[in-house]
Formats: structure tokens, sequence, C-alpha cells
């Protein structure tokens, strides 16, 4: 069963990395943000299974952050958008 | 399988250094610095050191990544001149980043097998503290001078920030809000903050008997104080408030008189009772949470950008 669980977390590793790459050579700058929010999903999964492979709780609470501070990072990448002129441009995408 | 899934870490480790070393622009770079952030904490589980992959990711992945960004913002804003640094320069530090990397890599790969180690002398110490943590243990008895001047070093770098403030905004607030909050953000601000706090409690409770601790739970508590700050729900304080201040040196300053109380009550500086020393332990650390997440916040912040109200 640990093994299984392994082979998924590097199944898991290997397809989040390569969406990774795809998304970071993105030219559209909030896609490439998404980047950190798929590596925050994606390693949470990772970890989770390691988590149940090996049996080591302590593992649970490095997912749980790791998606708490994927999403910060997400909000702090507002930041850069929204002190330029793309600020104006999303103001009148808005419905 | 295990040795499989450290190759692709590795790979995936190495193939992300050279995106950010490659990224044209800053953000791009940035943004691969911060999921770079992320994928070493998972290399640092890998290493069974829980502790470091939870810093790793608090800090590395979450404040670093939010004080880059704002960084990379206020220079765009100011239209700096041209910063495309000459090839003489880019050569010179692939030739100095190859030479540290190359360097690192002797000393570990000629490590004595097995390497010096301290281990068994910590673990077989933990009974006399109270604690189940090793590195609790070592961060706050066995090594607490260390950690106490570290959160010292930690205020004196936020009063190099606040120096960079001119005369006549001394005391006065950092500004954090953008000009235009997007929706999405002000949502975020008001739904994830509860479930930081509750799991920033939670990473400094279970510190004392399982990975995490002080620096996670202070860095998570500043990181959703930021969050509220960024949307403008909460304006940043100004920074003579006494209460801030307050906040700022509680931590080391208890950390102090419990350093000192040692003499009277155990024979030594930063000596703990034996018996108490788990509550002591935990006394500090809450103080200290609180110190690291104001800290955080406030450097993260930046200098004043307001004159101080009144």
């Amino acid at each position: 069963m640990p093994d299984f669980l392994t082979g998924a977390a590097v199944f898991i590793l290997v397809v989040t990395g390569l969406g990774l790459f795809r998304v970071l050579r993105s030219q559209v700058a909030v896609e490439r943000m998404m980047a950190v929010q798929l590596l925050g999903t994606g390693g949470a999964a990772v970890i989770l299974l390691l988590g149940t492979a090996t049996a080591s709780d302590a593992l649970t609470d490095v997912a749980l952050l790791l998606m708490l501070l994927s999403a910060f990072s997400c909000a702090a990448f507002t930041l850069g958008q929204s002190s330029s002129a793309t600020a104006t441009e999303r103001a009148e995408e808005k419905p | 399988m295990n040795a499989l899934l450290d190759v692709v870490l590795v790979a995936g480790l190495l193939a992300l250094a050279l995106h950010v070393a490659r990224a044209r622009d800053d953000q791009g770079a940035i943004v691969g610095f911060i999921a770079f952030g992320f994928l070493l904490g998972l290399g640092w589980v890998r290493l069974a050191s829980i502790d470091v992959a939870l810093t790793e990711a608090a800090i590395g992945g979450g404040v670093t990544g939010l004080l880059l960004l704002r960084v990379e913002a206020h220079t765009r804003d100011s239209s700096a001149p041209d910063r495309t640094a000459r090839p003489i320069t880019i050569a010179a530090a692939a030739v100095l980043c190859i030479a540290v990397t190359a360097g690192l890599a002797f000393v570990i790969l000629n490590l004595p097998s097995p390497p010096p180690t301290q281990a068994p002398a910590a673990a077989a110490a933990l009974d006399a503290t109270g604690l189940e943590n090793p590195v609790t243990a070592v961060l706050l008895a066995y090594r607490a001078l260390d950690t106490l001047l570290e959160k010292v070093v930690l205020i004196l770098a936020l009063v190099g920030v606040w120096s960079l403030a001119p005369d006549h905004l001394w005391g006065g607030a950092p500004e954090l809000r953008p000009a235009v909050v997007p929706e999405p953000l002000s949502y975020l601000a008001r739904v994830l903050p509860p479930f930081g706090v509750l799991i920033a409690v939670y990473m400094f409770w279970v510190g004392a008997d399982a990975p995490g601790g002080t620096f996670q739970a202070g860095t998570i508590l500043a990181a959703m104080w930021l969050l509220v700050m960024l949307a403008g729900l909460r304006a940043a304080p100004d920074t003579r408030r006494v209460t801030l201040r307050l906040l700022l040196i509680v931590g080391p300053a208890v950390f102090l008189a419990v350093g000192f109380l040692g003499f009277a009550m155990a024979g030594g500086f930063l000596a703990y009772p034996a018996g108490a020393a788990k509550p002591i332990i935990l006394g500090i650390e809450a103080a200290l949470t609180l110190s690291i997440a104001v800290t955080l916040g406030m450097l993260v912040s930046g200098p004043s950008k307001r004159a101080p109200t009144s």
C-alpha cells in the first residue's frame, strides 16, 4: 500500500510539474500566478499521500499551510496588478 | 518508488530554478520564486525536516513573495531607467553562483559517514524539558540564547526599515492598500483570516509536541494581517502607536525577563526550574508569536507613507 500511495504522489507531482511549466510560460500575468495556486493544490495532494504512506500525521499540517499560503500569495499578486495602468483596464472589465 | 519521487522532485526544482534565472520580466521571476519556495517545502518533507518545510512554505512561499511583489510594483511605478544588467555582470553572477553551489556540493559529499551529530544527546535530554518536539527543545531550551538574539535582530531590522521614512512622515502609518482593490481580494480578505488565525493558534500549540511552533504561527498571523491591510479593510497602524510598540517588544521582553529570573530560580541565565520548563516555554512562545506576527507584518508594510494622525 505505501508503494501505491508513493506512486500516486509521483504521478501527481509529474502532472503538476508539467502543468506548472505550461502555465509559467504564459504571456498573461494572471495565468502565471495561477501556477502558484496549482502548486499549492498539487503539492498539498502529494504531501497528504506521502503522509499517509509514511504514517506521519505532521505532514497534514504542512499540506494545510501550503493551501493557506498559496491562496495568500494569489492575493498578494493583485497588489502588483492594480497599481499600474492595468487597474483601470480591470475595472472596466467588470460588469 | 521513493527514489523516483526524489528524482522527479530534484528535476522539478532545477528546472524551476533555471526558469527563475532566465525569466525576462521581474514579475515572472518572482512568481517562479514563490512556486520554488513551495516545491522546496516538498523537498524538506522528503528530508524528514518537517519543521523546516513549514518555515520554508510560510516564509519562502508566503511573506517573501509578498515583499518581492511589493518591491516590483514600486520600482515599476517609479519608471526607473533601464536596469538591464550588462553581460559581464551576468557572467560574474553566474560564476559566483556556480562556485557557491560547487563548494556546497563538495562539502556535503565529503561529510564523514555517519556525520557528527548531537541528535542522540538532544533526544536523551528531552524528558527534562517536558516537550516532545526536539526542534522546539533546541530552539527554546538548549539554544535559547540564539533564539533570543534572533528575535532582537528582527526588531533591529524593523528599526532599519522605519528609519527610511522621511522626517515629516516619521511615526505615521505605512500604506499597503493599492489604488483599486479588486473585488475577489476583499472577498478573500474576509474569508481567509478566520481560518488563518485558527491554523496559527493550532500551529503554536502543537509546536511543543509536533512540528510547528512560534515562528510558523507568527508568520501565518502576519500573513493574515497583511491580507486585511492589503484589502483596505483595516488601515495599517501609526508606527508611533504605543500599543503597537509594546506588542513589538513583548516577546523579547518576556524572554529576557525569564532569562534573568533563571539566575534566581535555577542558577543561570535562561535556565528553567526543573519540572516547570514546559509551561514557561509555552508562555515565552505565546508572547514571541505575537511579537513575530507584528514585526513581520510591519517589516513587509515598509516605512511610513502617511503623516501621523494628530
